[in-house]
């Protein structure tokens, strides 16, 4: 055996082997390259354990949580998590082709799939990258930054921190004339009654109001504009009992506005937990009441009270037409009806839970989202430079059917990147 | 077929894909991931849907790892180290969804209502 090393050494230096890539420490290239292929073998049985971890956090969610999922996965469009499926096996048919290139000794072939590999890895990340833009954008994050400006309907939600742009969420006060400009409510469908959801009318904001409660501890001027403009970020909804609107009752000045069906994340008492925990939040419970202010700190309140022009009073009577009318239109005069212009029916049942606010604990969506479309695609970026080097390489002219290794390995790798997104891209947009 | 004995003649390192096998493998992939899309179009119930998307992705993966991959005709030894490493990651996945169920419900700490205290006797302290 002995001899036999030596004897090929011997060969080695002589570079009999026609590449200068073998190395000295193997026996020749049958040996080199099958422990290359067994070291990237081992990687590749490692990352399929690393990414477990991910998938087994996904799994118990899921499990626990599947009203989440449901609702949160509308937050992610098909067609580019299709676009980018088919980007990445089709730079999978490539990659292996490049292996064949190499193998064949086809130079030009192989430089071709390798380009060919790298920008669908850069349109992989392109698309990744305007996907994620958007999410930013609209505060569709992860963890604490869970403040979403949308919902998956694209209905507008009240934030945290109301800093979404191109928002109508924020009620643009008026100092001089102590009134409101615009505010958050100015237009909305509305349901005219908690009783009947569904029975909606245009809704516009009649009139806002402040109230302005003593500032006991007022030091300086400026010192109350800065808190004004603090307090114009911060968003409370504080929603009394509801009021109901009595038979007969003309409440044509003072007809409470009930708000959308979808109570915004900021005011928990709005909704019953139980029923957000399951999606089906949402009766609504009361007029527009909305306080400003961090109150517990400052001790005073601002209150804004804005109450609606409902179209015409609502009676138990219109109300029972509507319902036997069974979502007809053609309401006869004089009858009491409120022009309602709008009946809520099944499929409208359907979207409008995409409408809603998100379940408790929606942000853990996100956060599984990003945790696992964030790592795959550092590993698509780490492919990239792999491949950028694979293809100086090639066009140096390094690979021959002697040496192929890197192309083989870099290429099995890029197939297991391949296969996560095989595996994330039902689990994470196409849950049904 | 006269590729394929060339390669063989050749000595080559590894086993060389044909063209045919490559590309059959990429359109079967393309066209599985159309018709995974498309299942979910269809109602067959969440259980149902959920199996049928991850039925097709396990597909797509074994295609992967069998042609793409050459694990078919690679060594026993390769394929019997990435198969272990899915036997762990299943042993992950399945150990977590037998207990799961034990679980406390999700608490997700909230200084304004905090958890009820702890039903019990104190523990004994030392």
């Amino acid at each position: 055996m002995t001899t036999a090393h030596e004897e090929h050494g011997v060969e080695h230096d002589l570079g009999h082997h026609g590449s200068p890539f073998v190395q000295h420490h193997y026996d020749d290239a049958q040996h080199q390259f099958d422990s290359g292929k067994f070291g990237i073998w081992l990687f590749l049985a490692q990352e399929v354990l690393f990414f477990s971890a991910l998938f087994v956090q996904y799994v118990l969610y899921r499990v626990h949580h599947s009203e989440i999922f449901n609702y949160a996965h509308k937050w992610l469009d098909v067609k580019f998590g299709a676009t980018n499926t088919a980007v990445l096996i089709f730079s999978s048919l490539t990659a292996a082709w490049a292996v064949r290139c190499a193998q064949r000794n086809q130079r030009r072939g192989l430089i071709a799939c390798i380009v060919i590999t790298l920008l669908c890895a850069c349109t992989f990340l392109g698309i990744k990258y305007l996907e994620y833009s958007h999410k930013v954008h609209e505060h569709i994050l992860f963890g604490r930054y869970f403040d979403p400006c949308i919902s998956p309907g694209n209905a507008e939600l009240l934030t945290q921190n109301n800093e979404c742009p191109g928002t109508k969420s924020t009620i643009d006060w008026d100092y001089g004339s102590e009134k409101a400009k615009t505010g958050c409510f100015e237009e909305s469908k509305i349901d005219v009654d908690p009783n009947q959801p569904g029975v909606q009318a245009d809704c516009a904001v009649a009139e806002i109001t402040r109230e302005k409660k003593t500032i006991e501890d007022q030091k300086t001027h400026k010192e109350v504009e800065t808190w004004v403009e603090k307090s114009r970020r911060v968003i409370a909804a504080r929603c009394p009992e509801p009021h109901l609107p009595e038979a007969g009752v003309a409440e044509h000045e003072q007809f409470p506005c009930w708000r959308p069906a979808y109570q915004p994340v900021v005011c928990p008492d709005l909704t019953d937990a139980e029923a957000r925990r399951h999606g089906t939040a949402g009766r609504p419970q009361d007029g527009i009441l909305v306080e400003y202010g961090d109150s517990a700190e400052r001790g005073e309140d601002i209150v804004i009270d804005a109450t609606c022009k409902a179209p015409a009073p609502a009676t138990a009577q219109s109300i029972e037409l509507l319902a036997s009318n069974n979502g007809e239109h053609d309401l006869k005069e004089g009858q009491g009806a409120i022009h309602p212009i709008h009946i809520a029916t099944e499929e409208d049942e359907f979207e409008r839970a995409s409408l809603g606010p998100p379940p408790e604990h929606t942000g853990m969506f996100l956060t599984i989202y990003f945790a696992m479309t964030g790592l795959h695609g550092i590993h698509v970026l780490f492919g990239i430079f792999v491949f950028t080097w694979l293809l100086m390489r090639s066009i140096k002219g390094h690979f021959t059917p002697e040496y192929f290794g890197p192309v083989d390995y870099a290429a099995l790798y890029w197939h297991i990147v391949d296969i996560i997104w095989i595996f994330l891209f039902p689990l994470l947009y196409l849950i049904h | 077929m006269a590729d394929h004995a060339h390669d063989h003649d050749d000595h080559e390192l590894a086993h060389v894909a044909t063209l045919k096998t490559l590309l059959a493998t990429g359109t079967t992939l393309l066209l599985l991931t159309l018709l995974t899309v498309a299942a979910t179009k269809v109602d067959f119930g969440t259980n149902i849907n959920l199996a049928v998307a991850l039925v097709i992705a396990v597909v797509k993966a074994t295609l992967v790892v069998l042609f793409f991959m050459h694990l078919r005709y690679d060594r026993l030894f390769h394929s019997v180290v990435f198969v272990s490493a899915l036997l762990a990651a299943s042993l992950f996945v399945g150990f977590t969804l037998m207990d799961s169920s034990q679980y406390q419900d999700t608490n997700i700490w909230n200084p304004s209502t905090p958890p009820a205290a702890p039903v019990g006797p104190r523990p004994v302290n030392g």
